[in-house]
Parts: structure tokens; sequence; C-alpha cells
């Protein structure tokens, strides 16, 4: 009987053992965290510090106990897997012992960087990405008098530590390097309308600098920036990206063969599966296809790993006798895609954000700082915008009317794989019907 | 048994009856703001040189492989076994929009309570032998409860 192994137990892991057993994997399936909660969502993390939702809440697919019953796994938890031999598809763990599978997968996250602190967090400096990352900033703000704090990061998880400060009359000073907010998604009009939004609830935002090095004394953080400047507050939260978590497969030994293949991600096909054959990877740790661009990139979003997850689950638990998984990957080491066509296969997707902060809702599709004609409009609805050259559009950025996101998404999706030349009158019915303007809509048919 | 609110274009006027239902069966606050899961609108449209009026009642499709659940970081939504309707629990519900940003037909929306609200198909008249309230009150019998 095989025997799977799946490291991290996150969204992507968590589809994917589910989607092993809905495909009819009977097999032992070996789960390897490194804490010893549930499945997390980083994403929920900023509402439970806010008060918005219970701890469990954090937990969105419910406890181990639950997870071991509804699929059969055998979970280490607390058990840092040190390495993957790829050849021998062998785990080695951080106290030395090893145990050889069939296939892995590597579902290992990602994890906030912090390069000013230069270790892990301490004191009134915090991160947030983790449970305990939201148990420590929740405590403090609950047991000590914080009056003021400094965000590095203008991001998505930026904003919303920003807006939970502020929520509780904490003064909130903002801090990036870019020179704007969201500085990924969000085209500089949109953001001139942001900034100024943010400005006016009371939030000092300080863009084009970064942190050179930071001061602890006492109950006082001294944030130096590199344009000279400092900043006092009561405590600093970094939320300045995340770096996806490749270290457990990187410099792998295949004996005759390419080693995992990484970029800034584990580098995975439309099956999940990275160079390796039988090493699979999915969610915020692997780089998948972007369909705008056409390369491989981190698209680090929740439904992306849960759709990730369900493709490698389901191509884990395949019959790979002669007709599916490959024994030898390509020559040129790309990822290979010779798995057999009768397996579900990851469509790809494209950059997009959507966040909801004070009362204020952002909606960004595709890259901002790509060149094009510029196209804006506002309405009793908010305003949507978009950088096109006529024939494609590369970025969309929408404020205030989220409903029409997913079509919009859709839409630009269908456009960008070529099945786009067809709007249903229902939908554009729909379009007009939410206020969106008639030159956006023709944007989008043609 | 799985089942789908199939809406039949042909027939539609776009009265808004359905709407009214289905604002009356889910009490839907229209003075705070809230909109009723289910829109009726129309729209021109240009078909082989031809202008047309289209009519139209648009709600969840409460789709087989519904996108809104696997986006939710909250894990508010899932199906019904019994109807196959995509439902929801929105005890978690944290109001990210996140469902909205993945359904291709506009259905999601974030209510007065800060929750998501969305047609559920009216799924306890359903799983008690009773139409949705917005197909039993269709005059023309443009929105019909079919199984899937």
């Amino acid at each position: 009987m095989d025997k799977y192994a799946v490291i991290g137990i996150g969204c992507a892991g968590y589809n994917a053992v589910k989607s092993m057993r809905e495909n009819g994997f009977i097999g032992e399936i070996h789960i390897y965290s490194d804490v010893s909660h549930p499945s997390a969502n980083p994403m929920l993390t900023t509402y439970y510090v806010s008060g918005r939702l219970p701890r469990e809440g954090m937990f969105p697919f419910g406890s181990l106990e639950k997870l071991v019953k509804d699929y059969n796994v055998i979970l280490h938890t607390d058990t840092r897997v040190r390495h993957v031999n790829a050849s021998e598809k062998q785990l080695v763990l951080e106290d030395g012992s090893s145990e050889v599978f069939d296939k892995i997968l590597i579902a290992a996250g990602a994890r906030a960087v912090s390069p000013p602190l230069g270790q892990k967090p301490k004191g009134r400096c915090f991160l947030m990405r983790s449970v305990e990352d939201a148990d420590r900033l929740k405590q403090v703000l609950e047991q000590e008098n914080i009056s003021s704090a400094a965000v590095v990061g203008a991001s998505m998880t930026g904003i919303k530590v920003t807006e939970l400060l502020a929520e509780k009359n904490i003064s909130v000073t903002m801090i990036d390097m870019a020179d704007r907010l969201f500085p990924l998604a969000c085209m500089k009009e949109t953001a001139d309308i942001l900034e100024k939004d943010l400005t006016g609830r009371g939030i000092r935002l300080l863009l084009r600098t970064g942190v050179d090095h930071v001061e602890e004394n006492g109950n006082d953080i001294s944030t130096f920036l590199t344009d000279g400047s400092c900043v006092s507050t009561d405590i600093l939260v970094l939320c300045i990206g995340t770096r996806a978590n490749t270290e457990l497969a990187a410099n792998t030994e295949v004996l005759e063969k390419e080693p995992v293949l990484i970029n800034r991600g584990i580098v995975v096909d439309e099956h999940m599966q990275t160079s390796v054959p039988g090493i699979f990877a999915a969610g915020d740790c692997c780089e998948a296809l972007n369909i705008q661009t056409g390369s491989t990139m981190i698209i680090g979003l929740w439904a992306n790993a849960a759709e990730q997850g369900r493709i490698a689950g389901c191509c884990m638990a395949a019959d790979c006798n002669e007709n599916s998984l490959p024994d030898t990957p390509p020559a040129d080491g790309s990822p290979s895609s010779a798995l057999c066509s009768a397996l579900p296969a990851y469509k790809g997707s494209i950059p997009n954000n959507i966040t909801h902060y004070f009362d204020q809702t952002f909606v960004g599709i595709g890259d901002p700082n790509l060149t094009g004609e510029r196209f804006t409009a506002f309405n009793k609805s908010g305003m949507v915008s978009a950088i096109h050259d006529g024939r494609n559009i590369k970025c969309i950025n929408i404020l205030g009317n989220y409903r029409i996101s997913g079509m919009v998404k859709d839409y630009l999706i269908k456009r960008i794989t070529g099945q786009g030349a067809f709007m249903a009158v229902a939908d554009m019915g729909l379009l007009r019907n939410s206020g969106v303007p008639e030159e956006f809509i023709q944007l989008l048919k043609n | 048994m799985s089942y789908k609110i199939n809406f039949y274009a042909d027939l539609c006027v776009a009265c808004g009856a359905c709407s009214v239902a289905c604002m009356d069966q889910n009490d839907i606050d229209t003075e705070k703001g809230d909109q009723p899961y289910r829109r009726a609108y129309q729209t021109d449209y240009t078909d082989s040189g031809e202008k047309h009026i289209g009519y139209f009642s648009a709600s969840c499709r409460h789709c087989d492989d519904a996108p809104c659940i696997a986006a939710c970081p909250s894990g508010c939504l899932f199906k019904d076994p019994e109807t196959g309707f995509t439902v929801y629990d929105t005890t978690n519900c944290i109001g990210c929009r996140s469902c909205s940003m993945a359904c291709p037909h506009g259905a999601p929306a974030v209510a007065s309570t800060g929750k998501m609200a969305k047609c559920y198909g009216c799924n306890e008249r359903v799983k008690a032998g009773l139409k949705p309230a917005c197909v039993a009150v269709c005059p023309f019998g443009a929105l019909k409860l079919e199984e899937a």
C-alpha cells in the first residue's frame, strides 16, 4: 500500500489531503507540521487581534481531531522536516530520523520576513502572519497601555493592522519604501485617492523610505528610516511581505536527475508536480502559472492554495503506473507536464486582491506597474480604472463597487486566455445596473 | 437530490416580483441599504444589427464547483448535501468580500450586519417540499426549481 507525506497543513495541505481521499487514495497519509494547532489562515490573524473573530475562528477547517477522523491521517505535529531527499523520496526530520514515502507534497507555506530586526521579533516588535504572532500582539494590546504604533509595509496585511490599531485609538504611522499604498496592486491614481482617505482619518503615511534599523529602549521603539528620520512609538509591526518556505526542498541530491527546481518558490507544472517526479508542491511555497505573463509566479491567495491543493491531491491519488506520472523529468530541467491528460490541471491565475478596511473597499486585478493607456471613471458607486493598450487589459482597479469584482476578473481571465470575445447580455445588464460605465464594459468586451 | 433555480429569459418581463418575494422571505431591510438576493433588471442590446431589450432575474447560480466556497477564508460557505444549494453559516464571516471576488455572477454581497448574504435557494423551504419564494411568486414561470 502506498504511503504519502504532506509537509504543512495550511490551506493547500488540507485540501490536498481531502482531495486524495475523495479520489480514492486508501494508503497512509502522514502529515508533518511544525506547529501544534490546526490549519490556520494567516489572513484571519488581524481579525482575531481586533476582536472580530474568536481564537478558534482562525482555524477554518476545524480541529486536528476532526482532520484525523474525517480523512484518516497520521499526524506528526510539532515536527519540523529538515530536508527532503528527493531522489529517495525521503523526509529527514529535525531529530535526524528519516522516513521514505511513495509521494511527497510540499505545502510548507510562506513566512513573514523581518530583515530590520535580524532575528525573530520579540518585546514590542511584531510580525503578523502566524497564530503565535497574533497571540503576542493581542496580549500586548490588551494588557499594556499602547498609544502609538509604527506599521512597516503599506500592504494588504499592513492596512488591516493599521485599521485594527486605529480603531483602538492608537496613533499609527505607516511606512513603506514604495511610492504608493498597495504597490503591487494599486495604480498611482487609485493610490492617491486611498492615501488621501487614509491621512484624512489621522493615519500618518511615510512613503519612499525604508527601515534602516530598529532600537528598543524599554517601552520605546525607535525606528530609524533610510531618509535619516526616526519614528518613536510604543510598538512596531512589520508587514513587509512573505518569503516562500522552499529551503527543505533546496539543494536536494537527485542522482542522475535534476534537483527540485526553485526560483522564488518551488516551480510546479499544471499538475502541481515539481521537476522531480513524485514530489509535488502547492500553496504559498510554490510558483504556478500566471496566465497574464505565461510564466510561473507565487500568487499567494487562499483560493489559489485551495485549488492547487485539490489538484495536487487528485494527481497524487491517481494511478500512476504507466499513463500518468512520468519517471524522468524533461531534459531542460523544467517541471514535467506529461501527466495523463485525464488528470485535472491547474488553470493558472492572475494577481488579484480585494481588501476592505475602515469603510473603503479596494480591488486590484493584474499588474499596476505595466504601461499603457489609462482609463478612469467615477460614479455614485465608486471608481473603476484600467491600464490597457486597446487590445489587452493589463490592470484593473475598483474602489467601492466590490460586487462586480468577480465578474470583471472572470471576463479579464477569459480575455487573456482567448475565451473573451462574447459577453452575455445578462452580465452586461448586471454591470450596467451596478453603475459600471459603458466605456469600461466595452473595454472588457472588446 | 440536487436542485437548481433555473431562469428562462424568454418568459421574464423583469416585473420584480421575485425580488419583492425575496425581500419578504428574508426580511431584507432596504432602509439599511440591504438588497434582495435576487435582482430583476432590463438592458438593451444589439443582435444582428437589430436593437432589443432583454429582461433578466439574476441571483446565485449555486455552481456545482462553487468558487466562493474555496475562496472564503473563514470556511463559511458550503454545499448542502441534501439540496445541492450553496449555503452558509456567517458566524465567522469577516466581511472581507473574497466571495465576491471569486463569484463570476456578482451574487455575494455584504449586508448592513457586516456579514455576507446571498441567495441560499430558500433551502429550508425546499427541504420542506416548498418552492423558493422567488419561484413561487413568478407570475410567468420564468423561474423554475428543477433537479440539477
